[in-house]
């Protein structure tokens, strides 16, 4: 008698394991966080190879695999040597003399140094920013993928959103271990303002609000790993402001794709306008105001390169939400839908005040000049700054159809960027096969040539010590 | 050699058990090895009997080999080599297998000829024969550095053929494409051993002399690097599944390579149970990887669909996927603690240039470990599952060899935690 056989549908496999795997990744253990983005490729994998499109689709989310690789990497040298923890560590030389002064730490190694622990510290730290920053698109070789919608069909636009939560996921819960290293912070920092500017400028040159509200996903990420790179609020506060952000986005994207129900009714929709660029704004002010104003004195560069697409996104996010028209005659009395909607708005409307307030309480501070001068990107987005967008336009002739302008210009420095990123990887690619190509030709497989591979090499031997 | 295995067994049950672990995964390995046999017989055998009895009292003494290396002398190993050729050249009728028994064969002999001219230098350099004798009267200096320095370097070639990592990594390939899946991972751990064991006996006390010691660890850390760059590179390039299991094992040699090179009179693995159960898992590791292989088409992309196993029994194609995954040193895998002692070894001795090579070959191997079992599981097209079963003796050997290394899991981990 055969037993009954239990056929998981592919689609509910793919869910529990991203479900699975986004949990893992809020666990402090690097095994935990490496096990989680594994299971999360592997929901893609699962959805794309059940799809008709199976061939594009694996294509496509094949470099999932990569982040998972580079944090079990990391995990696997923390495995074998179990003292690399420690190698960054501040090491206290003595006592502190009070409780107003405190011990004084010896600083940290640069990596260069001859111990190879110190390397391999370095690298461990390294293997958790990339595995953090590829699903972030904060890197060349993943860049355009917020451009693509998932593959799993009823849910695809929202599914890749769930790849920059991912990413701030490990950068925010390994911060211990890839903050620590020299240099790290630095790599972190310009990579994640080269992902704020691209995103922003991404989702502005997107006509459609649901491709935006993706790369605006990936904005509020890429600025609350920021605000976990320069240590600028508690991880948990980070955590929280970017939970409001981009929660907020989440939740506006998932309403979009149910009946654009965050933008049915003026009142619905002017709550979420208020509640989404309150909480962008409570996660990028802390932001603006240490990178303009830290260390006492004004840094315009840093200000202005964060300043831009702040002001962008947030002008952004209130002239793209916009009532959605009512074509139905009547609405169902059991829809359950703007309940649930307001809901998550006023949860997204408080999140990020709460958060802030939060921090003031922990002791985070900030001058009354720089919180002003960063309220300011914020604030302009209301007026005049937004009126200069143009309205979205539904239909879909007009929008293909529609002249360019500042619009033209944000697509053509994305594209130009990705397609630069694009040809040097692939140039790197083209040498390391020129390369690998005469060592491949070596071996034909006759036993021949076997014979001349061990006199060569005995003959290597001879020469070798004698030439040391 | 034993292993220790504390836990929560109890003393006597822990030390029994210790006692038995590297004696357990050969018997593994031949129970595996006959019931493949048994599945994979021809239909036209006139005496089947005939060739089961030859091949069973062949594998018996290399499972042997495996579980006592410390057996392995220099002449036994050469004699371990001449019966794994003998065992992969005893039917004349398997053409690829005879053909590989030729290759490994043709290598083999001029490899011992240069190594036995090395050992005959040396003799006569420092008037012994005994490796741990050599050492002081050359550290004398009485004899030219030309000499024994080619001596020495000639001595060890037997030893890096025998290990199969690039630039020999050829035969590892050649051997699970050509010979039949019961005899392969066999004839393979049993070479690799025999190489292994051949260059610890040969540097055996080499560190009475330190130039000779400076002189190991350069050549050493040369052919490393060689077989773990190299087999890294080659492992993407590979065409055919068996052949890329082949790689894997070439890997396990660069991996020994590579301990010795920051340690040479340091057994590898040492805490691990050794080069015994090294070998067992490697035995019982390709012996799934190898099986599964036969499986899995040679060219088809992920996005076709699945294998037969893969479509009729997917949970014995992975239980085939995890042994696959042990000899590429995937995590969760008692594979990963082998690769994680040869990191240590090396970072301890501080050889980082040698560790990134390390590392460089986890990542090639896990990253197509990954992606072959990805493609065997391939993708569902809708059409019902082919009618005809895999063998029942098949999908037992591959849940016997899944189930040997999940128990050798355990016994590696509970000993770390211990």
């Amino acid at each position: 008698m055969g037993l009954p056989r239990l056929r998981v549908p592919t689609s509910y496999a793919g869910a529990a394991c991203a479900i699975l795997g986004v949990v893992l990744l809020m666990l402090p253990g690097l095994v935990w966080a490496a096990l989680g983005l594994e299971l999360v490729a592997l929901a893609f994998w699962l959805w794309a190879r059940s799809l008709p499109d199976r061939a594009e689709q694996l294509s496509r989310w094949g470099w999932l695999r990569r982040p998972p690789t580079a944090l079990w990497l990391a995990a696997a040298l923390f495995l074998a040597l179990p003292e690399l923890r420690l190698v960054f560590a501040p090491v206290a030389t003595g006592p502190s003399g009070g409780p107003f002064s405190p011990p004084t730490f010896v600083p940290t190694p640069l990596p260069l140094a001859r111990d190879p622990m110190l390397f391999l510290r370095t690298v461990a730290s390294l293997a958790v920013l990339w595995a953090g920053l590829e699903p972030m698109a904060a890197l060349p070789l993943s860049r355009p993928f917020p451009d693509l919608t998932g593959p799993a069909r009823p849910v695809g636009p929202w599914l890749t959103a769930i790849l920059p939560v991912t990413g701030f996921l490990v950068l925010w819960r390994q911060a211990a271990v890839w903050t620590a290293a020299p240099l790290t912070r630095e790599i972190a920092g310009l990579a994640l303002m080269i992902a704020i500017v691209l995103s922003a400028l991404r989702a502005y040159s997107r006509r459609s609000l649901t491709a935006t509200l993706r790369w605006l996903v990936v904005y509020d990420s890429a600025l609350a790993s920021l605000l976990v790179a320069r240590d600028v609020v508690h991880g948990e506060i980070a955590a929280l402001l970017w939970l409001g952000s981009a929660g907020g986005r989440l939740i506006a994207l998932a309403a979009e794709l149910r009946g654009q129900a965050a933008r049915r009714g003026a009142n619905l929709t002017r709550l979420w306008r208020l509640a989404g660029w309150l909480a962008g704004s409570s996660l990028a002010w802390p932001l603006l105001a240490d990178a303009g104003f830290s260390e006492h004195r004004f840094h315009p560069v840093e200000f202005f390169v964060l300043a831009a697409p702040v002001l962008l996104a947030s002008a952004l996010w209130l002239n793209r939400v916009v009532e959605a028209p009512e074509r139905r005659s009547m609405v169902r009395r059991e829809d359950r839908v703007p309940r649930v909607s307001r809901l998550g708005a006023v949860a997204t409307l408080l999140a990020g005040p709460a958060s802030l307030a939060w921090a003031r309480s922990q002791g985070w501070s900030v001058t009354s000049t720089a919180g002003l001068v960063a309220a300011i990107p914020a604030l302009l987005a209301w007026w005049p700054l937004r009126r200069l967008l143009p309205a979205p336009e539904t239909r879909q002739a007009a929008r293909e159809n529609a002249a360019g302008g500042p619009r033209d210009f944000a697509l053509s420095t994305f594209r130009a960027v990705t397609v630069i990123e694009r040809q040097g990887a692939a140039a790197i690619a083209t040498v390391a096969r020129a390369l690998g190509a005469p060592a491949r030709d070596l071996h034909s497989g006759d036993a021949q040539e076997y014979l001349l591979f061990l006199v060569g090499v005995a003959v290597l031997a001879l020469l070798l010590p004698l030439l040391r | 050699m034993t292993f220790a295995l504390p836990g929560r067994l109890g003393p006597w049950a822990a030390d029994q058990l210790s006692g038995l672990v590297p004696l357990l995964l050969p018997l593994a390995a031949l129970a595996a090895a006959g019931l493949i046999r048994r599945a994979h017989a021809r239909a036209g055998e006139t005496q089947p009997w005939l060739d089961a009895a030859v091949v069973a009292l062949t594998l018996v003494p290399l499972a042997v080999v495996v579980a006592w290396p410390a057996l392995l002398l220099p002449a036994r190993a050469a004699l371990a080599a001449g019966l794994s050729v003998a065992l992969l050249a005893h039917d004349p009728r398997d053409l690829p297998q005879t053909e590989v028994a030729l290759k490994i064969m043709w290598v083999l002999a001029a490899a011992f000829a240069l190594s036995w001219t090395g050992d005959a230098l040396l003799a006569i350099a420092s008037g012994s024969a005994r490796a741990r004798e050599q050492w002081p009267a050359l550290a004398l200096a009485l004899d030219p550095y030309a000499l024994w320095s080619s001596a020495l370097s000639l001595s060890l070639m037997a030893g890096l053929v025998l290990l199969g990592g690039a630039p020999f990594h050829f035969w590892p390939g050649d051997l699970f494409h050509g010979a039949r899946a019961h005899v392969a991972p066999f004839v393979a751990a049993t070479l690799q051993l025999a190489g292994a064991a051949w260059l610890l006996r040969h540097l055996d006390g080499i560190t009475a002399f330190n130039e000779a010691a400076a002189l190991v660890r350069s050549l050493l850390t040369l052919a490393a690097a060689a077989a773990l760059a190299g087999g890294a590179a080659t492992l993407g390039y590979q065409s055919r599944p068996e052949r890329r299991v082949g790689a894997l094992v070439s890997l396990q040699g660069g991996l020994v390579l590579a301990s010795l090179a920051a340690a040479p009179s340091r057994e590898p693995f040492a805490d691990h149970g050794g080069l015994a159960l090294w070998a067992g898992h490697l035995l019982l590791a390709s012996m799934g990887a190898t099986l599964l292989s036969r499986f899995l088409p040679a060219a088809a992309g992920p996005e076709e669909r699945a294998s037969v196993l893969f479509r009729r029994h997917p949970w014995s194609g992975a239980a085939g996927g995890y042994a696959l995954l042990s000899l590429a040193g995937a995590p969760g895998t008692p594979g990963m603690y082998l690769w994680l002692d040869v990191a240590r070894t090396l970072a301890l001795n501080r050889r980082p240039g040698l560790l990134f090579g390390v590392t460089l070959a986890w990542l090639a191997a896990f990253g197509v470990a990954a992606f072959e079992i990805r493609r065997a599981f391939g993708a569902p097209d809708g059409t019902p599952p082919p009618s005809r079963a895999v063998p029942r003796s098949l999908r037992v050997a591959l849940w016997t060899s899944c189930s040997s290394l999940v128990v050798l899991l355990w016994a590696w981990h509970s000993r770390r935690s211990g």
